[in-house]
């Protein structure tokens, strides 16, 4: 069964980073820019999260997710630059048309805290096993009730998938046509959404049945399959990630 | 006359993994059921067959159509599966509309296919339930149900993927009838099967596969002398035939009617 994780395994520092340091690096990442609205420090922030993606050794699993990024941010460039309602100093006109610096510089400030966003999340997801995450943050406190709605997204997703790929086996074999052109695939999608749906919701009906009997929601403290990892300097990392978001909300509230 | 040719397919899921390795077989009229451990290749050969999957080596033809160059939507009037799970292949809100459902697929008229559909119903005894939700069921009705829904399409080649799964006895024995109905009826029945018991007495041609390749291959009987060579493949032999074999008795065995008719002569004799 493909799996929907992520994950890319190699050794490096960052994978040897806790999930938890790495919540508080995206908690950094989008909020410093915010605080602190200025291009350099969004620029800074940027490049210091492809720094770290190139040194988890996964920048070149990220391509792809850029790839749909930089389509949307073009996008927004060249609306921006052109209609900007702020629009005065002109920089550049192709005939009829006029590019402005305001509109660009906004542009451009969007542009770095989308990729702040995405790019420190894609750190935690490219670099992170979702089962340590999930243990990480059942152990900080999170219930283990929604830490298993977590996990098992992972598992039902491609559990659903591949159900998917069964019933339409089912249905090619009984003359109904899936293959070909668009119009046709369209006319055999409907039919196969009544099936996965039910076929889920009796799996949701025996998953929770099978969790009751095996005392999932038994009182008391229960006991973690697996030990607590050692991650690198999970305390200095995070008080450092700290500090540094305690600044920028400082600066903030002096200015 | 040859109804399916295999000729030398290989096929793999994943790169470098062979699933099917340069496998060759060729199908008549006969009963033929498909055994081997999990994994051994036998649904991939049968999704082979059926045209859900295409061979990136060899050829596979139903009659003279190769299966490279048809949709298996196509080939549904010629050869039917039943699935291993019929909670996969219920379409339909009431038992009539799921029998009915590949028929009109294949662009039977609607009359005619409410007709075909209430005959499948009645050959497997479930006529009576065909107003009922199809998941309201037993699962061993819903067997059924999905046994009529490939029947009532009237395909030359019917392939039932495990169809004892989840059957009490009395299900095993209605399935026994059903096969061998559509065996009288000139049907070429084949099966991928675990039951061995059910393989002895229903089928006249047993294929043993291992790890994507043929191990064996002709008669029932002859297949299961070769205890030896099931061993390979983590097979075993029919419950009557293991029993005959510790009475030390050198005969093959495939039905309990059998071994006991064999009993009875040696004490008379």
């Amino acid at each position: 069964m493909k799996s929907i994780s992520l994950y890319v395994d190699r050794q490096s520092f960052l994978h040897r980073i806790d999930p938890i340091s790495k919540i508080y690096y995206i908690v950094a990442a989008i909020l410093v820019p915010i605080l602190y609205p200025s291009l350099t420090v969004a620029f800074a922030v940027m490049v210091i999260s492809l720094i770290l993606l190139f040194l988890g050794k996964v920048i070149r699993q990220t391509l792809s997710v850029y790839g749909f990024v930089f389509l949307v941010l073009i996008t927004v460039l060249i609306i921006q630059t052109l209609f900007y309602p702020g629009n005065e100093t002109p920089v550049y006109r192709i005939g009829q048309v006029v590019l402005y610096r305001e509109g660009f510089f906004y542009a451009l400030t969007i542009s770095f805290r989308v990729i702040n966003i995405v790019t420190s999340f894609l750190i935690l997801v490219f670099t992170t096993r979702s089962a340590d995450l999930v243990e990480s943050l059942v152990r900080k406190g999170l219930s283990p009730r929604f830490g298993y709605v977590i996990a098992s997204v992972f598992q039902i997703v491609p559990e659903m998938m591949s159900a998917m790929g069964r019933i339409t086996d089912a249905q090619r074999s009984r003359g109904m046509e899936t293959e070909g052109k668009l119009s046709v695939r369209m006319k055999a999608f409907l039919p196969l959404i009544g099936p996965v749906v039910l076929s889920s919701l009796l799996n949701v009906k025996e998953r929770a049945l099978a969790l009751e009997v095996r005392g999932f929601n038994a009182k008391g403290k229960k006991t973690f399959l697996n030990e607590e990892k050692n991650f690198l300097a999970p305390t200095a990392v995070q008080w450092s990630l700290l500090a540094v978001i305690l600044i920028a909300i400082i600066w903030r509230i002096i200015q | 006359m040859e109804l399916i040719r295999v000729e030398e397919v290989s096929f793999a899921y994943l790169p470098g993994k062979l699933v099917l390795d340069r496998v060759t077989l060729r199908f008549d009229h006969r009963s033929t059921a498909i055994i081997g451990q999990n994994g051994a290749g036998k649904t991939t050969l049968v999704k082979l067959m059926k045209g859900l999957l295409k061979p990136f080596d060899g050829e596979i033809l139903i009659g003279d159509l190769s299966v490279k160059k048809v949709t298996a939507a196509s080939l549904a009037k010629r050869i039917g599966l039943v699935f291993q799970n019929p909670n996969d292949q219920i379409f339909k809100g009431n038992v009539l509309e799921e029998v009915m459902f590949g028929l009109l697929n294949i662009g039977v008229e609607r009359e005619e296919a409410r007709v075909r559909a209430i005959r499948a119903l009645e050959m497997v005894e479930l006529e009576g339930k065909r107003d009922m939700n199809p998941h309201d069921l037993s699962l061993s009705q819903k067997k059924l149900v999905s046994i009529a829904a490939v029947v009532a399409m009237d395909p030359e080649i019917i392939i039932f993927d495990e169809p004892t799964i989840a059957q009490d006895h009395a299900g095993k024995e209605r399935i026994k009838e059903i096969i061998r109905y559509l065996d009288e009826k000139g049907k070429m029945v084949m099966t991928i099967i675990h039951d061995m018991d059910f393989v002895a007495e229903c089928f006249e041609r047993t294929v043993v596969m291992n790890r994507g390749r043929v191990l064996l291959d002709g008669p029932t009987r002859e297949v299961f002398s070769r205890e030896e060579v099931l061993k390979e493949a983590y097979l075993e032999l029919p419950t009557v035939a293991q029993l005959s074999k510790r009475l030390g008795l050198s005969e093959t065995f495939l039905t309990p009617k059998e071994f006991i008719a064999h009993l009875e002569g040696r004490i008379k004799g």
